[in-house]
């Protein structure tokens, strides 16, 4: 029956850059948001990689979902996702070497990356192929969404430069700006704690909170610290903590 | 020796896997409401890591020895899942007392990206500390200081935001905000070990 | 156990086994792709951090030490004009690896760094020019300091990585050393 349900394709597409960001609404994905948004270029790198990852498991899953027993479906999923992980890995250092380098481990992390664990539980194992490819899509836009965000508050104010690192990834001949010059002349440098752990940890704050804030005018309720709503073990997470704090 | 201790510092202070190399912020974040949550999740924590550690560096030595590297994701991930859901069925059924304080956050740990980062770390750690003849018993030491400092963070967290709930917080930062720049402050005062390794005269 | 359950357990697992043999499969068939591409890749890198390091150099020769190191003849129209080492220290988040560039005199062309994984912000800063151009000159045995270098064989420490910074030391030391051991075997 499901499969003649009619699905509105452009809302599954931009829920995901808003109402249900995987990172600002929904609380995903934390741990790379944080570590590769020391420059734009790295969180943009990131965020392509995880949304290609997504789209591809999410096709996979879904087409897949009626031959996989439920009960073995974690494993299956996780088998899937790290094929294309790996996949991802073996053609980033292929093609785009440098941004190998800077991901590091977060690149094979990719795999334990929530949000994509999570849509495939949550929507990809019960949708048809062309929707969850399209709500894949969407929710990797707007990882990658906040990826920039984080990404440019920090390279800014914490390195004084936009885009550096793009020549080297792609192979332009445009080497990004670099304010350090400017800002030297009127006797300022960049404050390095921006792009350290605790400036990553700060800017997500302010971020979150300004997330909350556009939500709360529209009427939903605020992005929740228990929030891994989506993440496949976090029903069983989260009632154990409501059922000890009772 | 020397590098054992070092290791050790590096992994709970310098290089804190939480706080430092953002390994773990979901349950950081998640579990660590109260103390001893934090705790349970953290001793669960840091028994996965040691024996996925002594579970796949096995393993990878087959792996290379078979050139068949590029399943080292696929291959790792597959044996953590695999090694979480055994040590979960064994302590039901032996370790009951054991069982109901630390099993209930074992089908977390499967997805944290901390036990997976340790693993995939310390293979990368064979050739990056080559010159100190990084093996076994280094990877073991490593796993529990990556362990260690994640218990470190949970528990401090865990003392920080039981005092963040008496606070009198601007209504715009309530709630996940105001964690994240908790967070960040920790982390800041973290940033104060700095040099510590080279002070002791470790590397 | 019944018969439902048993049919269920196989059913399970071969299903399990069949998705587990696809992935293999599938990545098997784009590893062959993609290797290739990637050995060609770190040849490129390391061919042109050579030209990097000893711009002077038209070519380089392989050549190898008695203990079986590996290292690079720069060769140009008129002769030979300088070695390049590649060597390598543990630094703060792993191995630190350089390309460095000796002239025949002995003294530093030109560094590069190949691997590095240190904090962002301040480890990294070592892959700044501001940097590794303090090497550019240099000969015998460098040491680190920290604020301003005095010394001829001096460099400064970049601020709060003072472990970075002395592993790339102890890397160009060593090329140093390799060099004087190829000058000796070349005689």
């Amino acid at each position: 029956m499901a499969e003649k349900k009619k699905y509105n394709y452009c809302k599954e597409l931009t829920k995901g850059f808003l109402r249900e960001n995987p990172v600002l609404r929904l609380v995903l994905g934390t741990c790379p948001t944080l570590a590769t948004s020391t420059s734009v270029v790295n969180g943009l790198g990131m965020g392509i990689a995880a949304t290609i990852v997504l789209v591809c498991s999410n096709i996979a899953i879904s087409a897949l979902r009626k031959v996989i027993p439920s009960k073995a479906r974690i494993p299956a999923y996780i088998v899937i996702i790290a094929s294309f992980v790996t996949m991802v890995q073996m053609l980033v250092k292929a093609f785009v070497p440098a941004l190998d380098e800077s991901l590091g481990v977060f690149l094979p992390l990719i795999v334990v990356n929530c949000i994509i664990l999570g849509r495939a539980e949550a929507f990809a194992g019960k949708n048809p192929v062309l929707v969850s490819a399209v709500d894949g899509l969407g929710m990797g836009i707007g990882f990658t969404a906040a990826l920039f965000c984080m990404g440019t508050v920090r390279e800014i104010i914490g390195a004084g430069t936009f885009l550096t690192g793009l020549d080297t990834m792609i192979g332009s001949s445009f080497k990004g700006f670099d304010f350090t010059g400017a800002l030297s002349k009127i006797g300022l440098a960049p404050m390095t704690i921006f792009i350290l752990p605790a400036g990553g940890f700060f800017v997500f704050g302010i971020l979150m909170a300004l997330a909350n804030r556009l939500a709360e005018k529209k009427g939903m309720k605020k992005a929740s610290l228990n929030g891994c709503e989506g993440c496949p073990h976090a029903a069983a997470c989260g009632k154990r903590q409501e059922g000890e704090a009772k | 020796m020397k590098f054992y201790i070092a290791l050790l510092v590096m992994g709970i202070l310098t290089q804190n896997f939480t706080l430092s190399k953002f390994l773990g912020i979901c349950p950081f974040l998640g579990v660590s409401k109260k103390l001893n949550t934090a705790l349970g999740m953290s001793a669960a924590v840091i028994f996965v890591m040691l024996l996925s550690t002594a579970a796949t560096y096995p393993l990878n030595i087959l792996l290379q020895k078979c050139g068949l590297e590029y399943l080292q994701t696929i291959v790792f991930i597959l044996v953590i899942a695999a090694l979480v859901q055994m040590v979960e069925i064994i302590m039901k059924k032996y370790m009951k007392p054991l069982y109901n304080s630390l099993g209930i956050y074992l089908p977390l740990i499967t997805t944290n990206c901390a036990v997976l980062g340790v693993v995939i770390l310390n293979i990368d750690n064979i050739t990056g500390y080559a010159a100190y003849g990084f093996g076994f018993g280094h990877a073991m030491v490593n796993s529990f200081a990556a362990g260690a400092g994640f218990m470190l963070a949970m528990v401090l967290f865990a003392g920080v935001r039981s005092r963040l709930e008496a606070a009198d917080i601007p209504k715009g930062l309530q709630g996940l905000p105001i964690t994240l720049i908790a967070a960040s402050i920790v982390s800041l005062s973290f940033l104060g070990f700095s040099g510590i390794v080279e002070g002791m005269g470790l590397m | 156990m019944n018969k439902k359950d048993v049919r269920d357990i196989i059913k399970t697992a071969v299903s399990l086994f069949l998705i587990c043999a696809v992935a293999a499969g599938l990545l098997a068939a784009v590893n062959s792709v993609t290797a290739p591409k990637i050995a060609e890749n770190s040849a490129a890198t390391a061919n042109e951090a050579r030209k990097t390091v000893l711009p002077e150099a038209e070519s380089f020769e392989e050549k190898t030490l008695s203990d079986g190191t590996v290292y690079y003849a720069g060769v140009s129209g008129c002769g030979k004009v300088g070695y390049v080492f590649n060597t390598s220290a543990a630094g703060y988040g792993g191995e630190i690896a350089l390309t460095v560039g000796v002239n025949s005199d002995g003294a530093v062309t030109g560094i590069t760094i190949l691997t590095i994984n240190e904090t962002p912000g301040l480890g990294m800063n070592a892959k700044k020019e501001s940097f590794i151009s303090q090497f550019t000159g240099k000969s015998g045995s460098i040491s680190v300091v920290k604020g301003s270098a005095s010394g001829d064989n001096e460099i400064s420490a970049i601020t709060s990585a003072t472990i970075t910074s002395k592993a790339v030391t102890s890397a160009v030391n060593k090329a140093l050393e390799l060099y004087s051991l190829a000058v000796q075997q070349e005689g």
